[in-house]
């Protein structure tokens, strides 16, 4: 996941939270090209093969984004999220075609079909959620057609109408004749479009076993599972706790009522403190206590680098190929993983 | 009076030759072929725009004018690449109405100016050929073209006037408290300068309601004379387009010119049907004055319409459209390259004594 305008210099979670970045006056509504090329840089250092650029209306605009970045860097790949109604696909097309030969190709796209009816509105959208999943289809139809053909695209749906579409600029890519495509969302429209017009489908990472059965009908029909997580990676397993607690909002507060339950000798008061640390756990590793303050995106796989590993391997063998990861610092995590986790993980590759 | 300022056409994908020598009749020839399908044309060309902007940054030019159709890059990504790639040079970026949001639209331009601040500026055309409408899914006809134009523009304006929220209820589109929170960046203004071009009736009324520049094709001051007046009593500037050819002597520049005229009937200009200044200029007279030459519009298109002689002469007659309240034009030449170095050499010290002559 790319950092936010001025997250580099956020030191805390807590400064990060979606609460503040959304605020008008917040650094994430600018580009930030020195922070991004210096976390650009350090993710091709650490195995890196993609960065995420997410789309709102308190963000700049991904497709600018992702060619100014790609200019200033050189292997790094950028997927960029945008919004199906916004543009007409022929625009896109054109759009992402000309970005192409900017970059040598190096972006992927994250379709979304919006996930807010108001900020929707505020684009000129008035469709509700199913037709603008019936949409999106429509959107993707076309863009492919772009893409398989470049010249004479006609199209008649509900949404769109294309007459004698053509193109002359192509995408180019050393290895792609259209760019990889990621459909995200839980709902079965989502499922449904990423099935019909995605390369892969995207979504939040639950548990292997919750996960089997949804990602085993994707790989049947032949797209990719790609899962959006967070990583605290720690020496141990109780480090990682520890820093993963301090992220929670009002730590202060939270420290010093721990202190008083820790210190307590009434087994009700410990017990209570348990059970509170256990709420938001969805298995050993994988915990949801930080969605309340960091939204859903925030599901994070705890542990030593060892045990990271061993999950992520644990997800492939459900037939998960993908995953997009951030982290609390987002640069700091994503160096730690680069040295500790993935390093294990490609041994286990090797050797099963 | 403030100084004049000078823009430029971007030369297309593998128009600008880096290493040699590029004739004037080769860049025609780059030209006729430019819409055929085994052209550069369409493929973004990094090295040789960044090659020519920098020449351009030299000679004193203030932007560069990146068209907008089917036949070639995109504007916004490319001015994202080629900004960064340069230090002063601004973009006017062409776009046209009805193929984006105008909310996405914003977004697209601030996140640029915020890349590159203060160098960005919008033209908006409401479309030139109903044909590549359609491809682009706008099948409106061209009157409904710049009414759509104007709730767009008004909508844009809105974001960038700063207003908390954006509401706009009309025929072609309705937005509902737009937010956006990356701001127009510019140093000097508050929202991008808006080129409006065209020479139909309601493009000048779009300008008038809209625009802060009315673009259009060169003609004689004398002709010009009375647009201009309209456009200024609206408070808009005139920037004018065309082609220059500029050499030592009149002669030369008249014999480079006539070598241009292409053989047979190549033309360039077929698939604009929809476009009131297309229809113009098939009709335009050869020479307009001494310096104008129109021979090459039916051929290319009016937007090569020629100003041509001695670098004083040429500077004399670009100085004669500022009498007549004209302050900016947008140039090209054959080539693009070698034609921006001269103008900036020979001409633009001309244009800039004689402001300063007038000044003190």
């Amino acid at each position: 996941m790319m950092p936010k305008g001025g997250e580099g210099a956020m030191k805390t979670a807590q400064e990060t939270s979606r609460v503040l970045t959304t605020k008008s006056t917040s650094l994430a509504s600018l580009p930030d090209m020195e922070g991004w090329t210096r976390f650009a840089r350090a993710a091709e250092e650490s195995g890196i093969e993609s960065v995420l650029l997410s789309f709102s209306r308190y963000e700049p605009d991904t497709i600018v984004v992702a060619t100014a970045m790609g200019t200033a860097t050189e292997k790094l790949k950028y997927i960029v999220a945008y919004r199906s109604g916004l543009m007409q696909p022929t625009t896109f097309v054109q759009q992402l075609n000309t970005m192409s030969g900017l970059i040598g190709g190096r972006f992927a796209l994250n379709v979304v079909a919006g996930s807010s009816t108001a900020e929707q509105r505020g684009y000129g959208d008035f469709l509700e959620h199913d037709d603008r999943y019936a949409r999106a289809e429509e959107f993707l139809a076309i863009c492919r057609a772009f893409w398989r053909n470049g010249s004479d695209v006609n199209f008649s749906g509900e949404h769109y109408r294309i007459e004698g579409g053509h193109l002359f600029t192509p995408f180019q890519s050393p290895d792609r004749l259209m760019p990889e495509v990621y459909v995200s969302g839980h709902s079965e429209q989502a499922k449904k479009l990423a099935m019909a017009q995605g390369s892969a489908w995207l979504r939040l990472i639950d548990t292997p076993e919750k996960l089997a059965p949804v990602v085993a009908p994707m790989r049947e029909r032949g797209r990719e599972v790609a899962l959006r997580c967070c990583v605290i990676c720690r020496p141990t397993r109780e480090e990682a706790v520890a820093a993963g607690l301090a992220m929670l909002p009002d730590t202060e507060i939270e420290k010093q009522e721990r202190g008083i339950l820790q210190r307590s000798d009434s087994q009700t008061l410990k017990q209570a403190l348990a059970a509170a640390d256990d709420v938001g756990w969805m298995n050993e590793h994988l915990w949801a206590g930080l969605v309340p303050f960091y939204g859903s995106s925030s599901i994070t796989l705890v542990g030593s680098p060892d045990e990271l590993a061993r999950e992520f391997v644990r997800y492939g063998e459900i037939g998960v190929t993908q995953f997009i990861i951030a982290g609390w610092p987002k640069l700091e995590e994503m160096q730690i993983f680069g040295a500790e986790v993935l390093p294990r993980i490609r041994r286990m590759e090797a050797s099963a | 009076m403030s100084d004049l300022r000078f823009h430029w056409m971007l030369p297309k994908g593998g128009e600008v030759v880096i290493d040699g020598v590029q004739t004037p009749l080769e860049a025609a020839r780059y030209r006729i072929e430019s819409i055929r399908a085994t052209s550069p044309a369409p493929r973004p060309d990094l090295r040789g725009w960044t090659h020519f902007a920098l020449a351009a940054e030299e000679a004193g030019i203030d932007s560069v004018l990146i068209s907008f159709s089917r036949y070639e890059p995109e504007p916004i990504t490319v001015a994202t690449a080629l900004g960064l790639a340069t230090k002063k040079l601004g973009f006017i970026l062409a776009t046209r109405s009805g193929l984006m949001q105008p909310t996405t639209f914003v977004q697209q331009v601030n996140t640029l100016s915020a890349l590159i601040p203060g160098r960005v500026s919008v033209n908006v055309v409401a479309g030139s050929s109903r044909e590549e409408q359609r491809g682009y899914g706008d099948f409106l006809e061209h009157d409904d073209r710049y009414a759509r134009a104007d709730e767009f523009l008004a909508i844009c304006r809105a974001f960038w006037r700063g207003d908390a929220e954006v509401d706009f209820d009309g025929r072609y589109y309705k937005v509902e408290k737009g937010k956006l929170h990356t701001p127009f960046v510019d140093p000097q203004r508050a929202a991008p300068e808006i080129f409006i071009s065209g020479h139909s009736e309601v493009s000048e009324r779009l300008a008038f309601a809209r625009g802060s520049t009315y673009l259009r094709v060169i003609d004689t001051p004398e002709k010009l004379q009375r647009t201009v007046g309209r456009v200024l009593e609206h408070d808009l500037e005139v920037c004018l387009r065309l082609c220059i050819l500029c050499r030592d002597t009149r002669e030369e520049a008249v014999a480079v010119a006539q070598s241009l005229l292409p053989l047979d009937d190549e033309s360039t200009v077929g698939h604009k049907d929809d476009s009131q200044m297309y229809r113009e200029g098939a009709k335009a007279a050869t020479w307009l004055n001494r310096s104008l030459f129109a021979g090459l519009v039916p051929h290319y298109g009016p937007v090569w319409t020629t100003l041509l002689g001695t670098p004083a002469e040429i500077a004399d007659a670009l100085l004669e459209y500022k009498q007549i309240g004209v302050t900016q034009f947008i140039l090209s030449g054959w080539p693009e390259l070698d034609e921006v170095r001269r103008f900036g050499r020979d001409v633009l010290p001309l244009v800039r004594e004689a402001e300063r002559a007038v000044c003190v």
